[in-house]
């Protein structure tokens, strides 16, 4: 037997607990019936081999395909304590975007233990959410080996040799397209695919604004898949004010990349970054 | 609708309160989580001191304790609370479609929310308390604002108030649309839940704040029937018969400042209740505010514990926001009102 | 009973009464006339207490109206006001029942509102609903609640001031009108003071005549004291005819046409 896996068996007293963002000391125990409220955090479950134990997942939770089949509590933002209790759950994982506040503390008081993870929207809050949910599930083994690969994977990746101005527009609808600035999940994902934020002016998302467009002047526009077809397609966007007249739009280079791959910071980052990188060197 | 029905109006109040009780059992009846009748009945015999006759199950207990029998006392005094503000602005502006926003509270409460949500400060020493406490301190100071510009030379003028509440709300709207404009896809998220309404905030810590501030102010408002229906006659008319009608009008609009500002500062907004309640009273029990008042305490509990409990059930596991049912539900009803009142030419 | 004295009433720079005094005792009616901006209203509102004067006093039963408690004058003096804008659903019987507002015996309110409803004629009107009723029956509901209003058992005198109160009725519903104010005031004693536009009404039903033109008293007398050619062309500008009511005796006036 590997030194390593006697060490971890001779560490199972402390298997299962975790101190968790709001600096509580989650204890689980072996848990059998997990919620998770955040799509990263289902994802990783999963990725480590215990999306059985998944007895509810919340609305933003959408991959992998299994999820489906689960009862939703809600969106992350606005759960409700009957609803997850309902479930009967002996885990409930969540990150410090779950609310509203009131709820978690119902959650608490009802002896559930309920861990908040940090929701830091970078690779290396990714890796760290794999390990406290691994720690947590008694899974630490699988949990180095993703976090492990994890890095293989990104730092074996081809970054383009200059970095390409990227614009990220955030669509829902042809009524809504916000562009991303600093500060956003979009821009850390296009840097970590060695890309360059055609956008530094503002932080969060604005309104999209032909101008401002034009005089960022992207390489490359990018999308989530479920933004792209909010607006109609790749036909559509190419048509959107302002578009046409960039470099992006003239080359006709526009990405679209599935929501959680590209977003979600959860295992998958290394491939989201990966994907991203791809397309910026075509 | 015979005269009968109008003169005595004890067995309908008697049969109101007997809905409200029913509606109250089933409240706490039902939820996602399913629990049986002897649970229930085990619990009632335990907070009596009597031996229970079945063993309850934690969680059972938790949830019908913590949960559902909060939040249904929340539902029955904030919906009292709101109805009977619907009631008293009706009053005041004479006018049956009216509803406490006229005054700019809940829009002011709105932006004091969003300022807290998108912002993200945080009060000293009540942290937790930050967002209610900001939605209220907005509502009154809208509220103040209007009064402020409707008042002269000791008359608060109804007609200026209407104008003033106007730009209040679209004073407050605007500002609420900018915080709006800079927030990003989450915190929009929590906003626009926010603005849906919920009584899932509602806890033993919190109750003793409603029973005084949002249910207390109603219970106020019970005497005032006979005033407030002189002054429907118009205020010179009230001023003959004795009613001290600046003195009245300063007092609906403190209650109902601090009942609704109370109520969406805990809630969010809710909307159509205050609006749909006092009309059904009136067409159960006629336009006499003295009914009118203690009709929609009880009416607008019921109602509002009726929309909580299909939110909480109707998509289980997760929770429909209350203001989307009672929304659903009040705005058709509301149209159907409107025809029918309009066919019989009265309201 | 109502005593007005040197009553000045300014709104900006605009004077709307100059020097106005008079009176009303129990057991008489006094018309004010006069053309159109002559102050009538202004003066009801002033003797009601609704408006205060610039300057002068207003006393009620020897006491000025600043010392009356609300309720208190409530019981004592009530005003018909000429048009009303209730919207909502009320009953008629409800709507006389708002007259109770300043009395606080429960007991007592249904048979004094039966009795008001009976007095004015509109007893079988008392389950409809307020907002269905013609102009003249809605009229004749406040009055009944202004009637209300002033029953009590203290045996004191009443004022009832009248706005314009036969604008909107009908021939018939003027005459009962009037005549119902009149019978209060001589079978109860009330003092009664009537805003009136029709010279002929005030003619018919006043002891007194008290005309205003431009904020001035100018004459105050019997109707056959006031209303003469003379007087009445100074007043309003027109050349009129007084005539003799075959059966009252009292002044008929009516303008002074070639054809």
């Amino acid at each position: 037997m590997h030194w390593f896996t006697l060490l971890a068996m001779l560490s199972t007293a402390s298997a299962g607990t975790i101190v968790d963002s709001t600096n509580a000391t989650v204890e689980a125990n072996n848990p059998q019936r997990i919620v998770t409220v955040a799509g990263n955090v289902s994802e990783t479950v999963f990725a480590l081999g215990v999306g059985g134990n998944v007895v509810g997942v919340d609305a933003s939770s959408l991959f992998p395909a299994a999820v489906h089949q689960l009862p939703k509590v809600g969106y992350y933002r606005s759960i409700n304590a009957e609803g997850i209790l309902s479930l009967s759950p002996d885990l409930v994982i969540a990150t410090d975007s779950a609310g509203p506040p009131a709820v978690i503390e119902q959650i608490r008081g009802a002896g559930i233990p309920i861990a908040v993870l940090d929701s830091a929207q970078s690779f290396e809050g990714a890796q760290r959410r794999v390990t406290q949910i691994a720690k947590l599930l008694d899974r630490t083994d699988e949990g180095a080996d993703l976090t492990a690969s994890m890095a293989t994977e990104l730092s074996a990746m081809s970054k383009p040799e200059t970095a390409p101005r990227v614009l990220f527009i955030y669509a829902r609808g042809s009524g809504t397209q916000n562009v991303a600035g600093t500060e956003t999940a979009a821009n850390a994902m296009i840097e970590l695919a060695g890309g360059k934020n055609a956008v530094s002016e503002y932080t969060g998302y604005k309104p999209m604004n032909a101008e401002a467009m034009i005089q960022a002047n992207p390489d490359y526009i990018l999308f989530t898949q479920r933004g792209l077809e909010s607006i109609g397609g790749l036909e559509a966007a190419a048509k959107l004010n302002g578009i046409a007249q960039t470099p992006a739009g003239q080359n006709k280079k526009i990405i679209a990349i599935d929501d959680l791959l590209l977003l979600g910071f959860g295992p998958r980052t290394s491939q989201g970054a990966i994907e991203l990188s791809k397309a910026l060197q075509q | 609708m015979s005269g009968s029905r109008h003169r005595n109006p004890t067995p309908l109040f008697l049969g109101m309160a007997a809905v409200l009780l029913g509606v109250a059992g089933a409240a706490v009846l039902y939820g996602s989580m399913p629990i049986p009748l002897t649970s229930l009945v085990s619990i009632a015999q335990e907070s009596i001191g009597v031996e229970p006759s079945h063993e309850v199950p934690p969680g059972h207990r938790y949830i019908i304790v913590h949960l559902r029998l909060p939040r249904a006392l929340f539902a029955i005094l904030i919906g009292a609370s709101i109805s009977v503000a619907g009631a008293m602005m009706q009053g005041l502006f004479r006018n049956p479609l009216a509803d406490p926003g006229l005054l700019g509270v809940s829009s002011g409460a709105a932006l004091g929310a969003a300022s807290v949500i998108v912002l993200g400060f945080s009060l000293p020493w009540v942290p937790t308390l930050t967002l209610p406490i900001s939605a209220f301190a907005g509502g009154v100071v809208a509220t103040l604002v209007v009064m402020k510009l409707s008042l002269r030379g000791g008359t608060a003028s109804v007609a200026n108030m209407l104008l003033a509440g106007i730009a209040i709300n679209a004073v407050c709207g605007a500002g609420t649309g900018l915080l709006v404009y800079v927030s990003d896809d989450e915190q929009l998220r929590s906003l626009t839940f926010w603005t849906m309404g919920s009584v899932g905030g509602a806890s033993w810590d919190n109750l003793p704040y409603v029973l005084a501030l949002a249910f207390g102010p109603a219970l106020v408002a019970l005497p005032l029937g006979r005033s407030i229906n002189a002054l429907l006659l118009g205020e010179s008319e009230a001023l003959l018969l004795g009613v001290n009608v600046e003195q009245l009008k300063k007092l609906i609009i403190l209650l109902v400042c601090i009942m609704v500002g109370t109520s969406v500062s805990l809630t969010g907004m809710i909307g159509f209740v205050g609006l749909v309640v006092p009309h059904l009273c009136r067409l159960l029990l006629g336009a006499d505010n003295r009914r009118v008042i203690l009709g929609s305490m009880l009416l607008g509990s019921t109602l509002l514990l009726g929309a909580d409990l299909i939110s909480r059930t109707i998509v289980s596991p997760a929770e429909l926001p209350i203001g989307i049912v009672t929304s659903i539900v009040g705005g058709p009803f509301f149209l159907s009102l409107l025809y029918r009142s309009r066919q019989r030419g009265i309201f | 009973m109502l005593l007005v004295e040197h009553i000045h009433h300014t709104i900006g720079t605009t004077s709307i009464l100059t020097d106005v005094c008079m009176g009303v005792a129990p057991g008489e009616v006094v018309a004010l006339c006069g053309p159109n901006g002559a102050g009538k209203s202004t003066l009801l509102n002033i003797a009601s207490g609704e408006l205060t004067p610039s300057e002068g006093l207003v006393s009620l039963l020897d006491r000025t109206l600043e010392e009356w408690p609300a309720v208190e004058l409530a019981r004592n003096r009530a005003k018909l006001s000429q048009e009303s804008n209730l919207t909502f659903s009320f009953k008629v019987r409800e709507v006389v029942e708002m007259g109770r507002f300043p009395h606080d015996t429960p007991h007592a309110h249904d048979d004094v509102i039966e009795t008001c409803m009976e007095r004015v004629g509109i007893t079988e009107l008392s389950d409809r609903y307020y907002t269905s009723l013609s102009g003249g029956e809605k009229q004749r509901v406040h009055f009944a609640r202004v009637l209300a209003q002033l029953t009590d058992t203290s045996g004191q005198p009443k004022l009832l001031l009248l706005d314009e109160p036969t604008s909107a009725l009908d021939l018939l519903h003027q005459e009962v009108a009037l005549e119902l104010a009149h019978t209060l005031c001589k079978e109860h004693g009330f003092a009664v003071l009537v805003v009136l536009h029709d010279l002929n009404l005030a003619a018919a039903w006043a002891d007194r005549i008290v005309l205003l033109k431009d904020g001035h008293v100018h004459h105050s007398g019997t109707p056959a004291e006031v209303l003469t050619q003379p007087i009445l062309q100074t007043i309003y500008g027109i050349d009129v005819l007084v005539l003799s009511h075959p059966n009252t005796g009292r002044p008929v006036v009516t303008i002074d046409r070639a054809r």
